[in-house]
């Protein structure tokens, strides 16, 4: 039982029982922060100043920085700001966009659309990627349409900066239909009301009274977007397009001799990156330090939606917002209803009601290979679905195992650190570990995940003396990578949920006698179970199809479910039969995870226990009514 | 009487700042003790010196002739309500009236006798202990949290400004409730509040708490009507402070300060004897309902009174009206600037 000790209280605190739990807590938390934080990224920055003068033999500490701003790999630099700069207007506009369009106007439908609008909350990075890639690619239907109707269109016109930057746009207002949405359904209506009152017109009030109090949310979507333009990977690897991340896993997987000191480049690159990063992520710090316009009204009137007056503008927005509809909906539609189409009618890219099957999901098909001069061969099983398909479902295993394993680790380590940050309130130990855990904040996964490849991949000592990136051990890297990149999000969605437990609570449960551990296990918790669970699935969802620590890894013992999705792809190179229809099934495979996952944490697990309670009386009032009163049933058949 | 509970000159640090100066009180068995005072005077700090939330820098707290300064807090056998409720969210109402029993690890049939036997008590019907708590009114999330508290067999029951969180009427009714429950229980309770009327009207004693010291510790019409300081005089009713000019004419020492209570200035009564009359005009007047508050510019001075709404002593503004004040209740204090 710890005792809240006052200071000046003058108690010897070193002598008590719980200085071997302190000391080893202690211990262990310094190992993991500097052995699977400091170091590998410390190795990384220093390895950049460690070149040797060919000829001389002679360390040169510049070399490094010198031949990189000789050579063209500023212009990877300027690229990825070109997209990041560009990505953080289009993604504003449209993201602000569809959150007006469902919360703040009156447009028809907008519960539909906003459906629409929140699909890339389902699947997003690679497979958002393939699939707007299986629309619009080379080979994508929309392509290969528009050339039917035009011959000479050109067939890779879907390619460079405006084709990232269309896909990314889309793919990135996810957090914009979150908190953006949140913001907005916070606005006092009496605000709005208090100024139509004083005389403004609509456009006026949207300008000045509703914009100014979404500021803060907008500004820290901003900088969000940039780093996610700057740090982009599967879209720009995939679409074509030179900027920062591929570039440093390219370099990282360079032996030398074909380029100068590849690996130092990547490193200094992804130094760049963070600095970058670092230089934000103050920017945003400082600015959410100033504080909030937070509402100051006791009683909150809820937003009533605006009817736009002018007819023609009217028009104009819902057109405007049926047209986002569409190219939200279009890939997702489009990846449903090939992902039931056979071999080929997905290669045909014409789909048909004949050619209706299951096959991209379940089961296997012998396909003829035609042979010039010769007899077509058949081969057995070379169309297989996502989970009979070997490989397909050995990353699908691989992914969950790692994604769960890690998703559940951040949790942990973050809830025993968010527990004692709030016991020690106000001490720098506090402090201190709350910096550690959000020290990976200022990195991009990038560089923490380049530093562990190259890091790691020697027999270190405090890992036993394992090189853990070699055979199987990788996949423990892999989940230890995972961890430390979710850690910061885990600690500021948890943190925050922690300010919601009354402390008084704590004291109740101590004043009946329970210890710290059990207060912890039986009170707190549960209170915060809803946010951990949400931080949790939130983590699964984006590591279960992460692509970039997976690229990065490069290794085939984590050949994840996001590459094997992204070899899908490209099925020429692989001689992968049915590849374009396992890709379909595998994205919708993700939708329905994801989907899920949100609905039973948002859904169910968002419902407090007098919620749950009277669904459950309702259940069995129903059940009572359909089976007769006379046949009573259980509480747990109810449930 | 035994006493229950004792605190020796019971010291309180936050960092530098010294919140409890040596507080010393004796709280009897089965007493209604009442901590009262304004917010940040120490009231609640003594209450957590006394439930092992706080360690004081100095001083004993002794229960019952057993020094529990230093015991942890729960092994101290004291109960504590909270201002909040302090529920627990998550559990149903009968897991948290349990809670405690389940910690002393005891037989699920005697919890759930012991349960049921306190929820009778406090009038939680069987319905209610299988609710969430959040599905419960304020009044009757206030009775769980007795029951949870009662429940354990607690010494002494703390209750930290248990009624702050109602609306007026339902205070009241409460309040009443509480009285109701304590008699019958007979358990010692310690009471915190800044409500005087609530410390008045449930209370055996009450210390009166200011900046970290207790002014006065008495019955609720020893610090009424003799109140010891004019803190306690000020902060206990409403009061009117004696000007120059009565001062004068009654012949009290000028040096110190002189106090009346509202209900102790007769209007219009010529025959009171050795009361000091004075000529006043009607300046202003509250309406309560019960009863009217008049503003009277006598001697000089505004001087308060209040009269019974019974419709014979009602006077309009302007209206012409004698002030008495009789010298036996003006109470007098040194003046403390």
């Amino acid at each position: 039982m710890e005792k809240r000790t006052l200071p000046g209280s003058g108690k010897p605190g070193w002598l008590n029982a719980s200085l071997l739990y302190k000391v080893f807590g202690g211990v262990l938390f310094a190992y993991l922060f500097l052995g699977f934080m400091v170091a590998p990224c410390l190795n990384t920055l220093l390895s950049v100043f460690r070149e040797k003068n060919p000829t001389t033999g002679a360390i040169e500490p510049f070399r490094v920085i010198s031949y990189f701003f000789s050579g063209n790999m500023p212009s990877f630099i300027l690229s990825s700001v070109i997209l990041a700069v560009a990505l953080v207007i289009t993604v504003n506009v449209v993201g602000i966009s569809i959150v007006l369009l469902t919360e703040y106007f009156d447009i028809k439908g907008a519960k539909i659309l906003r459906l629409g609008y929140m699909t890339t909350l389902i699947y997003s990075g690679m497979a958002l990627v393939t699939g707007y890639l299986f629309l619009y690619g080379r080979d994508g239907i929309l392509t290969q349409w528009l050339r039917g109707l035009f011959p000479q269109f050109n067939e890779k016109w879907f390619g460079g900066f405006y084709a990232v930057l269309f896909t990314m746009t889309f793919a990135c207002t996810s957090n914009h239909a979150l908190f953006l949405r949140n913001a907005i359904r916070n606005i006092d209506y009496n605000t709005v009301e208090a100024a139509r009152n004083l005389g403004a017109h609509p456009f006026r009030v949207l300008m000045k009274v509703v914009m100014p109090t979404l500021l803060p949310t907008l500004f820290s979507l901003t900088v969000m977007t940039f780093i996610t333009g700057l740090c982009a990977m599967s879209a720009p690897k995939l679409i074509g397009y030179n900027s920062i991340n591929p570039k440093i896993v390219e370099l990282a997987g360079t032996t030398k001799g074909e380029i100068d000191f590849p690996q130092a480049q990547a490193a200094l690159m992804s130094i760049i990156l963070a600095l970058f990063t670092i230089i934000l992520l103050t920017i945003l710090n400082h600015y959410e330090r100033k504080g909030h316009y937070l509402s100051v009204s006791k009683t909150k009137a809820k937003l009533v939606k605006q009817k736009i007056q002018n007819p023609v503008g009217n028009v104009l927005a819902h057109v405007y917002a049926y047209l986002l509809f569409v190219i939200y909906m279009l890939p997702v539609v489009i990846i449903i209803l090939f992902s039931f189409q056979n071999y080929g009618a997905v290669n045909a890219k014409k789909p048909s009601v004949e050619a209706v099957t299951t096959i991209n999901y379940y089961g296997s098909e012998d396909v003829e290979v035609p042979r010039e001069g010769r007899k077509p061969k058949i081969k057995e099983n070379a169309v297989t679905g996502v989970f009979t398909n070997p490989k397909t479902g050995d990353a699908i295993r691989l992914s969950f195992i790692l994604a769960a394993s890690a998703a559940a680790l951040a949790c942990v380590i973050v809830v025993a650190a968010v527990n004692y940050i709030f016991k020690q309130k106000n001490k720098k130990r506090a402090v201190i570990v709350e910096a550690c855990l959000l020290f990976p904040w200022l990195l991009p996964t990038i560089l923490i995940c380049y530093s562990y490849r190259i890091f790691f991949n020697n027999n270190i000592w405090y890992v036993f003396g394992q090189n853990l990136y070699t055979g199987e051990n990788v996949r423990l890297l892999l989940i230890i990578a995972y961890t430390v990149v979710k850690l910061p999000f885990a600690l500021r969605m948890i943190k925050a949920s922690f300010y919601a437990i009354d402390e008084e609570l704590e004291d109740a449960a101590r004043n009946l006698g329970a210890s710290g551990f059990r207060t912890l296990l039986r009170i707190k918790l549960p209170i915060i179970l809803p946010s951990v669970l949400a931080v949790f699935a939130l983590n699964f969802n984006s590591l279960f199809t992460e692509y970039d620590m997976g690229a990065t890894f490069f290794n085939p013992n984590a050949n994840t479910y996001a590459k094997v999705i992204e070899s899908m792809s490209t099925p020429e190179l692989q001689n992968d039969y049915n590849a374009a229809g396992r890709q379909c099934a595998s994205t919708v495979f993700i939708m329905i995870v994801s989907g899920l996952i949100l609905y039973l944490v948002y859904g169910v697990g968002a419902r407090d226990l007098g919620e749950r309670l009277e669904r459950r009386a309702k259940r069995r009032q129903r059940l009572m009514r359909l089976t007769g009163k006379a046949k009573k049933p259980s509480a747990k058949a109810a449930a | 009487m035994p006493f229950m509970i004792r605190l020796d000159d019971i010291i309180v640090k936050f960092g530098e700042f010294e919140a409890l100066h040596k507080i010393s009180v004796e709280v009897n068995e089965g007493e209604f003790f009442t901590f009262l005072g304004p917010s940040g005077c120490g009231k609640t700090t003594t209450l957590r010196t006394i439930t092992g939330f706080i360690d004081p820098v100095a001083g004993t707290v002794n229960m019952q002739g057993r020094d529990i300064t230093h015991v942890p807090i729960e092994k101290r056998n004291i109960g504590i309500v909270f201002q909040s409720y302090a529920l627990f969210p998550t559990m149903t109402v009968y897991d948290n009236i349990a809670f405690g029993l389940k910690i002393k690890k005891m037989k699920k049939p005697e919890i759930a006798q012991k349960v049921q036997a306190i929820a009778k008590k406090v009038d939680l019907t069987d319905e209610q202990l299988k609710k969430a708590v959040s599905q419960l009114s304020g009044g009757q999330q206030q009775r769980v949290a007795i029951a949870r508290a009662l429940v354990t067999e607690p010494a002494i029951i703390c209750m930290d400004e248990p009624l702050s969180n109602l609306d007026a009427k339902l205070r009241v009714q409460l309040r009443n409730e509480l009285k109701k429950m304590q008699r019958e229980f007979g358990i010692t309770t310690i009471y915190v509040t800044h409500d005087q009327e609530e410390a008045l009207t449930l209370s055996d004693r009450i210390a009166v708490f200011n900046k970290g010291y207790i002014e006065q510790i008495g019955t609720p019409n020893e610090v009424y009507n003799h109140s010891r300081t004019e803190f306690v005089a000020n902060f206990i009713g409403d009061i009117n402070r004696l000007g120059e000019e009565i001062v004068e004419k009654m012949g009290l020492p000028a040096e110190k300060h002189h106090f009346i209570r509202l209900e102790r200035v007769r209007v219009n009564r010529p025959g009171d004897e050795g009361a000091l009359q004075l000529p006043g005009v009607i300046e202003s007047r509250e309406y309560y309902g019960l009863y009217i508050k008049y503003y009277i510019q006598a001697a000089g001075q505004a001087v308060k009174v209040i009269e019974k709404n019974d419709g014979i002593n009602i006077y309009e503004v302007g209206d012409t009206v004698t002030v008495g004040i009789h010298p036996m209740d003006i109470m007098s204090y040194e003046a403390q600037e």
